[in-house]
């Protein structure tokens, strides 16, 4: 790839031939540029053009007399996001909450991509790979729902019939509890995405040469240590890979999970809130698009610099899968 | 790494290019819209000096002046539920207006509990809107600080990059007349009306409502007509739960609780996210914090020991169900509820119960700037016509034909006269019945339902008589030099405002919100609100 | 390993003890029984008897069964039907929309002998590195683009993923021989019928792949309704269940036949927890429906394109 950028970098000293030559560039290569006009509109329209609204972080917007012409404030917007005893505790959820899943994701994943790989019944494997994939399906709202059949304060599975059943006491008020949240979101977040990543798992397991366990079988190596010295090793990089690429995301929530499975429950803050809804929040409650802007802006700017940490280990691991 | 490197600058330079090139585009777009957004209200508001004589002359049924008018759409806006008749309705007020204003309208509304959330970013979309319901308890003073809303007696207002002067001088004229200055006194903010207050009761008072239908069966009447304290309540919400368990005995949500604005006497000076709070029944102005309010932490006490014995419904703290949205479903017996004389039969009109309503009255009643503002219509931002939005607003205040039609719907069709004020619902009656008098214009002018009381209207009056004045009345904090602490207040009471007052947690938890505000900037905030409320009270001296 | 899938699996030689087997298969039959149970739940209860809820609790085996919850939500029928219309007009048109431009995008980035493939694909990468967030992408949309209570707004903005156009541009890069668009360019085709040729149906399975992701990413959003659309006309099917979970009134306020219910019946009470589930059991349904056709290809699809090329 570097190679052609450079071949076709050196200046051509005359201008005649320059010219000509652009021609035939251009009668070869045009329609490339029309044929990616499409995605470069919307891209410009989704992603370049807002980046330049990123200033109404340093601004005090009043819209009566229009953004570009708020006054501005430096950085001013920012000063509630340090101030807050919130900020430590979003930032610490978001990253917290993330680890947690994408550890889990990758154990439970890679565990369960282990023991389908295992079944002797192809039939069983293939049933169970779909169930378990089902979740994956399935929209925040449609889970929101689920979840709140179980923990419907009155009338939920868990209060009227689990706990009852485990002799618990008293009941659980689930929706202004919020210890209960770091044990129910990973739980949630891992029941949807798992079918996900052991299907991933799955693919890199059968991807393994047979060779390697015939000899190994040959040299009398009990099942179990087939998995540990040849399974693991060989997948270890598509692990590696699909973990890193979570980890360059590791700052950016889902919203669907806190929002929605949360039911945005103000008493459930202290575990739920993360920086995806404290955007929204500012925006919609406070209604302050300047605070909520800089919230914004620093998601995206620390985000920017995990993606670039992250993309920098996996080029060193397996450079075909870094993004760039 | 190098060529790394001269790839990653080219494509940059390649970006702030193309960012560049539409940028550049799009302003041009921009000033373009700009050009002929000034241009169409140019044509209606050329003269506002002659035109402005045709509103003040046309009050009561006069319609001089109309014709020199260009046609022009008025989108209103208020809070409540969607009505399947509305465009009959509007088709009736558009037929009526032609000769007036020439001007048609375009009804809608959004949803109890969506407006706190659809109004910023209404505002923030810059959508096109014209008269839109506005209060004080729904995020009024954050989106006038967001530049939401004109102010209405502005002489040097501006809009669409023309100088339109005082609207309320100029086309309100009526409003004037006909309004108590005390409503327009004490909804200023920084000296301009971004709202015009609804002309109704003045004083507030709090209490409850309760289905006089499941309280005749169970036998608790009597229990009821006695009932002076929050306290009293307690042995007939246990005989309710007893008795009907099928019926939550009494229904809470965020906002809507014994700590509520209109139960608790506190008057949190413009904004009940902020803390910050003096007695609306008292004299003192030493701006205090809600916990250093006796009563409201007794109430907690009080609402808590309801909870936990199941007196309350218990997804209190994060229903989005409005109390009176929670009576109309049929399963609750009693709601908070703020008052005013024939409240309980305004209410089951609005939500096909007529007739199985009553209120308690608890508490004495004041008037704090809560109540001056907790029901306006203001004009947009966006407006293309504010004049014309004025002259609207101008007739809710005044012409009795127009504010019946869009509060009660069309005559014969969804009510019917019993005499000539009085109506009773009419066989179509469910498809247009808005239940939201109170949001529009003056509701003097409202007819009664046969099951009010036929002179609900004096006793309005009386209502207002000999009200407790909040010491505050008239002041609205100024966030802007402590918005930072503000926001994070906001959020923290995010926290735990819905889950104390609900009595869903431990009343002991109010120590911990205590903390978390004094962390957040409380102190700065309190000092602030003083200072403010202290030249504010000089001022008015 | 892309084509390994499944099917060339040797058993014969690594075949585990029968009852380590058993084990896992115990194991798994209880993890299905966790992923089906809450769906069940939800099936059952909306057919469940009010009453019986209230009391009972939500239970898979309630006292008593009706269809109150379907006879209330069948009086509103209309919306539920607009709602429907506009999830699959935007779920089909976006998908077709947005594999065309991503395709036509991925297919120049991925030719070698294009000089500024390294700028374009950077274009997209960068999209992915930094994202102006929330309150500059709304005020876009509907200050400047005015797309407020469209259907567009629903669609646009998924119509192009950066991470889908990478996984495109990989696939047309290693699994087109060159020397196949070499051969078409000396018979003198252009580049959109070498595209549309040879290029396209060579790349059946990453389309497949990347447009089931795409439909998924448009049926189940709810987010783009919630930020751009205020009336109560263009919302999606996701977004009428959200709001009737969120708050039942909003069943009640828009069912034209509730105010009727209750002119003849003034004690009537609305079947609101069933009702609730009920709504959900209608926007689940054509998912799962979907499903086991889905998933086959997906799963199929899912290791082609993805990471490794």
């Amino acid at each position: 790839m570097d190679q052609a950028m450079q071949t076709a970098a050196p200046p051509v000293p005359q201008p005649a031939r320059k010219t000509k030559q652009n021609q035939g560039y251009w009668r070869r290569f045009g329609v490339f540029y029309l044929m990616m006009a499409p995605a470069l509109i919307i891209l410009l329209l989704n992603n370049y053009l807002p980046m330049i609204g990123s200033v109404i972080a340093f601004k005090n917007v009043n819209y009566q007399v229009g953004i570009w012409k708020s006054p501005w404030v430096g950085f001013q917007n920012f000063d509630y996001l340090f101030n807050a005893s919130d900020a430590w505790k979003i930032t610490r959820n978001t990253i917290l909450y993330n680890a947690a899943f994408i550890f889990l994701n990758m154990v439970v994943g890679v565990a369960f991509a282990l023991m389908f790989n295992a079944m002797r019944s192809r039939k069983a494997a293939k049933f169970h790979q779909t169930m378990m994939f089902l979740p994956y399906f399935l929209s925040w709202v449609i889970i929101t729902y689920l979840v709140y059949g179980f923990l419907n304060p009155e009338i939920g599975m868990l209060n009227k019939t689990i706990l009852p059943w485990f002799g618990a006491e008293r009941t659980i008020d689930w929706y202004t509890e919020p210890k209960w949240w770091t044990v129910i979101l990973p739980i949630v977040n891992t029941w949807k995405g798992i079918g996900y990543y052991a299907v991933f798992y799955l693919a890199a397991i059968i991807g393994i040469d047979q060779e390697y366990y015939e000899a190994a079988t040959l040299d009398g190596a009990s099942k179990w240590r087939q998995i540990w010295t040849i399974t693991v090793p060989l997948i270890r990089p598509v692990i590696i890979v699909l973990t890193l690429l979570q980890i360059g995301r590791i700052f950016y929530a889902d919203f669907g999970l806190f929002y929605q499975v949360t039911r945005n429950a103000g008493s459930l803050y202290d575990t739920t809130l993360v920086i995806d809804t404290y955007v929204y929040q500012g925006f919609i409650v406070t209604g302050d698009v300047g605070m909520s802007s800089a919230a914004g802006l620093y998601q995206a700017v620390i985000g920017f610099v995990l993606v670039l940490c992250s993309n920098l280990v996996i080029r060193r691991i397996s450079k075909e899968d870094a993004l760039f | 790494m190098l060529s790394k490197s001269t790839k990653f600058g080219k494509g940059f330079i390649l970006l702030v290019a193309l960012v560049l090139t539409f940028s550049l585009v799009l302003s041009a777009c921009g000033g373009g819209k700009k050009e002929e957004a000034s241009s169409s209200p140019s044509a209606s508001s050329a003269s506002p000096s002659e035109s402005s004589a045709s509103p003040s002359s046309s009050s009561g049924s006069g319609d001089t002046g109309a014709a020199d008018l260009q046609p022009y759409e008025l989108k209103i806006i208020w809070e409540g539920p969607a009505q399947k008749d509305a465009p009959a309705v509007e088709a009736k007020i558009n037929e009526y207006l032609k000769d007036k204003i020439n001007a048609t309208v375009k009804l809608s509304t959004l949803d109890w509990g969506q407006y706190d959330q659809k109004m910023p970013m209404m505002i923030a979309s810059r959508e096109a809107m014209d008269v839109v319901f506005t209060a004080q308890w729904n995020g009024h003073s954050n989106n006038v600080a967001k530049g939401g809303f004109l102010a209405l007696n502005d002489p040097n207002l501006e809009a669409n990059g023309q100088k339109v002067g005082n609207l309320l001088e100029q086309y309100g004229k009526d409003i004037l007349s006909s309004l108590d200055p005390a409503f327009l006194e004490g909804a200023k903010i920084n000296g301009f009306n971004y709202g015009i207050p609804t002309n109704k009761e003045l004083a507030a008072q709090g209490g409850v409502i309760y289905r006089v239908d499941i309280a005749q069966e169970l036998g608790l009447t009597d229990q009821l007509n006695n009932v002076k304290t929050i306290a009293d309540l307690e042995p007939i919400l246990k005989t309710v739960k007893e008795k009907k368990p099928n019926i939550t005995p009494l229904f809470f949500k965020d906002g809507e609780t014994f700590n509520s604005h209109y139960l608790s006497q506190l008057d949190y000076l413009g904004n009940t996210d902020i803390d910050g709070i003096v007695r609306k029944d008292g004299e003192d102005t030493k701006v205090i914090t809600r916990f250093d309010d006796k009563e409201y932490m007794d109430q907690l006490q009080l609402t808590r020991k309801f909870f936990q014995e199941g007196l309350i419904n218990r997804d209190a703290a994060t229903t989005t169900v409005g109390p009176q949205d929670a009576m109309k479903k049929g399963d609750v017996f009693m709601i908070p509820s703020s008052l005013k004389p024939g409240k309980d039969a305004e209410m089951a009109n609005g939500i096909n119960m007529a007739g199985k309503l009553k209120q308690i009255e608890i508490g004495p009643r004041t008037v704090s700037t809560g109540e001056t503002a907790g029901a306006m219509l203001g004009i947009s931002s966006t407006s293309k016509d504010p004049a014309r939005a004025m002259m609207f607003i101008n007739l809710l205040h005044s012409d009795k034909y127009l504010n019946n039609l869009i509060n009660f719907g069309i005559e014969g069709e969804h009510y019917v006269k019993v005499s000539d004020n009085v109506i009773k619902a009419g066989p179509k009656a469910a498809d247009y019945n808005p239940g939201v008098a109170w949001e529009l214009g003056n509701q003097f002018l409202n007819y009664t339902f046969e099951t009010e009381a036929a002179d609900k209207w004096d006793q309005f009056k009386k209502f207002n008589d000999g009200a407790h004045k909040s010491p505050a009345l008239g002041f609205t904090f100024d966030v802007e030099p402590v918005k930072s602490q503000v926001t994070n207040l906001i959020n923290v009471k995010k926290q735990y405002a819905a889950a104390l007052e609900t009595g869903s947690i431990d009343p002991a938890k109010a120590q911990e919100w205590w903390d978390k505000e004094k962390a957040n900037g409380l102190d700065k905030v309190l000092e602030e609100k003083q200072k403010q409320l202290d030249a504010f009270i000089a001022s008015k001296k | 390993m892309s084509e390994l899938t499944g099917k060339r699996k040797a058993y014969s030689s690594s075949e585990i003890s029968k009852p380590a087997d058993a084990a896992i298969n115990v194991f798994f039959i209880i993890y299905t029984i966790i992923c089906i149970f809450p769906l069940l739940l939800v099936l059952v209860v909306s057919f469940s008897d009010e009453k019986t809820v209230l009391v009972n609790g939500y239970s898979l085996f309630p006292d008593k069964l009706n269809l109150a919850a379907y006879d209330f939500l069948l009086n509103d029928w209309v919306n539920v039907v607009r709602s429907y219309g506009i999830s699959i007009f935007v779920t089909v048109a976006g998908t077709l929309a947005s594999l065309a431009m991503m395709a036509l995008y991925a297919y120049p980035i991925s030719r070698r002998d294009f000089k500024h493939r390294g700028v374009f694909s950077f274009v997209m990468v960068f999209t992915i590195l930094y994202n102006a967030g929330l309150v500059p992408f709304y005020i876009m949309y509907t200050q400047y683009l005015h797309l407020q209570n469209s259907v567009l707004a629903l669609m646009i903005p998924y119509l192009i993923q950066a991470f889908f156009v990478l996984v495109m541009r990989t696939f047309f890069t290693n699994s087109v021989p060159t020397e196949l668009l070499e051969s078409a360019k000396i018979d003198g085709a252009g580049e959109w019928r070498i595209f549309a040729q040879i290029v396209l149906p060579l790349s059946l399975p990453v389309l497949a792949s990347v447009g089931l992701l795409c439909t998924l990413n448009y049926w189940n959003d709810w987010f783009m309704s919630m930020l751009f659309v205020n009336d109560n006309v263009h919302i999606n099917i996701q977004y009428r269940m959200y709001k009737a979970l969120q708050d039942l009134q909003y069943l009640s306020s828009n069912s034209t036949a509730y105010a009727a219910i209750l002119a003849q019946n003034p004690n009537f009470q609305m079947p609101s927890e069933t009702v609730r589930m009920a709504m959900a059991v209608i926007g689940i349904g054509p998912i799962v429906f979907a499903y086991p056709f889905f998933q086959r290809f997906f799963i199929k699809g899912l290791t082609v394109g993805a990471v490794k090329g």
